[in-house]
């Protein structure tokens, strides 16, 4: 059985200027342990296919399954790493941030900061739990989201453009922290991106969706290459070309 | 810290840069015995706390000040994160705030006199009056502009609607509130003053009023130094205060 299955999921936002369909017959079943990767043009709707599954927005068609049990509202099931860091609380330390899923359910200062410890560790900030968030860098930032959204152990990891506002260098050094993590947690990640290359370096399977409004998935592609991803590779070369082929559809059909 | 002592230097000099100007102001430019350089009023100042008087006026009107301004953040804080939070409170509430934050605590102070006479209570009812709206205001903006983003990665770790008000939305929103307050504290020293000067027994009010009546001129200018240093003070109090609190986590306060 999928762990998350969105069945013919819609999105209409009804405002005073009329209807806007962003999200249109969106079916798709995440496996547990994937790595996928939803990737689209910007307007396109991914996002908001996102913020659905985590339950910030409910399904206007269609239902959004995990566990077999159906969507109704955010929860604890699902770990969400927002795209800007404004999702920290500045008034905590980083350690504080990483512990405050365990904080909700009841777990002790000491225990919780020990467990807190060990995903600092995981993320590479071992000795950075007692910075606060307006001392870190903006790669640090999201490692410590990051590592909030695992410490609390979810079912399933939501990514939402998570290095997106990051330069180059840094991005691509937190793209190989973050494949190296999933491989050793096993975690299932559902990461949304506009970044081809981002996308082939990091899943299983990419999905591309349509583009907006009313945008769906368009194809999906198994990425069958080993970890790490080497890059300048032929076979990471055409998938990047298969890819690129069918975003480019899009930006031409306009 | 050589910040710090750089900051305290430019204060001094900042005072002393005052008190030149006033002096080649006094001395050389009006020459008028209503307008008197800053040494005579010095004088007259030490005269006044050699006997005693200068601090019971300070007083008097620092208590009065600290009472009205604890009393009307008591209130004004709980009121601005429930009108924050709630929306049938904001639709409730809102006209109240916008409706009194217009009639100024000086226009007020004939009905505190009538009501609570001029002893204490009508003093500090004008402090706390003059706290508790901007308060309100400040404390309910602060749960507004509380991220949407802080928000979502609350409940999707977990939290329950009351975990979200108790460890997102209140910590989000204490810089508001200090700033707030420290805006509150400011409008108070300018309350009491009119205050004191329609109706009071003592304070600094009442210093200028008697001082005007029997024209002694050092005696006006002693109450308004005073008056623009300890507002000072405790601005500079108050921000320390904040500092202390909230400086790790927001740098810009």
């Amino acid at each position: 059985m999928a762990l998350v299955s969105l069945d013919g999921v819609g999105k209409t936002y009804r405002g005073r200027g009329g209807a806007w369909e962003a999200v249109r017959d969106f079916t798709l079943d995440l496996a547990e342990g994937e790595f996928f990767c939803l990737l689209g043009t910007s307007g396109c709707g991914k996002t908001t296919v996102l913020n659905m599954v985590a339950g910030f927005e409910p399904p206007t068609a269609g239902r959004i399954l995990l566990d077999g049990r159906e969507v109704k509202g955010p929860g604890a099931d699902r770990g969400v790493v927002f795209q800007g860091h404004d999702s920290l609380y500045d008034w905590l330390s980083a350690l504080d941030n990483v512990a405050f899923g365990p904080r909700l359910r009841g777990m002790g200062r000491r225990a919780r900061r020990a467990h807190a410890q060990r995903f600092l560790e995981l993320v590479g900030l071992a000795g950075q739990g007692g910075k606060h968030p307006a001392e870190l860098s903006g790669g640090m930032k999201q490692r410590i989201q990051i590592a909030r959204a695992l410490a609390n152990d979810p079912r399933i990891l939501l990514m939402d453009e998570p290095f997106g506002a990051l330069d180059a260098l840094t991005r691509a050094t937190l793209q190989g922290e973050l494949s190296r993590i999933w491989a050793g947690t096993g975690k299932t990640v559902l990461f949304i991106t506009h970044d081809i290359e981002e996308a082939c370096a990091l899943a299983t399977r990419i999905g591309v969706m349509t583009r907006g409004p009313g945008g769906t998935l368009k194809a999906v592609l198994p990425v069958d290459l080993p970890f790490p991803r080497e890059r300048t590779s032929d076979a990471f070369m055409d998938v990047f070309r298969r890819v690129h082929a069918l975003i480019h559809e899009e930006i031409v059909r306009a | 810290m050589n910040g710090r002592a750089a900051t305290v230097a430019g204060y001094l000099a900042g005072f002393a840069l005052l008190f030149a100007l006033w002096h080649l102001a006094a001395t050389l430019l009006v020459r008028s015995a209503l307008f008197p350089p800053p040494l005579p009023v010095l004088e007259r100042a030490a005269a006044l706390i050699a006997d005693g008087i200068l601090q019971e006026q300070v007083g008097a009107s620092l208590r009065r000040i600290l009472q009205g301004f604890l009393i009307g953040s008591a209130a004004g804080i709980p009121i601005g994160l429930a009108i924050g939070s709630f929306r049938p409170v904001r639709a409730l509430l809102e006209p109240w705030t916008e409706f009194f934050r217009f009639i100024p605590a000086v226009a007020m102070i004939t009905v505190a006199v009538i009501w609570f006479g001029i002893g204490e209570e009508s003093k500090v009812f004008l402090i706390a009056y003059t706290t508790v709206f901007v308060v309100v205001i400040a404390t309910a903006a602060g749960v507004g502009a509380v991220g949407r983003d802080k928000i979502r990665a609350a409940q999707c770790l977990g939290a329950t609607r009351l975990q979200v008000f108790r460890l997102v939305a209140l910590p989000a929103t204490v810089p508001y509130i200090l700033t707030g307050m420290r805006l509150a504290m400011a409008n108070s020293f300018v309350t009491i003053v009119a205050a004191e000067l329609v109706a009071s027994n003592d304070g600094l009010g009442k210093m200028l009023w008697d001082a005007r009546l029997f024209m002694q001129i050092e005696d006006i200018f002693v109450a308004l130094v005073a008056l623009g240093l300890l507002g000072f003070a405790t601005d500079r109090l108050f921000r320390l205060a904040i500092r202390a609190f909230a400086g790790r986590f927001n740098p810009t306060m």
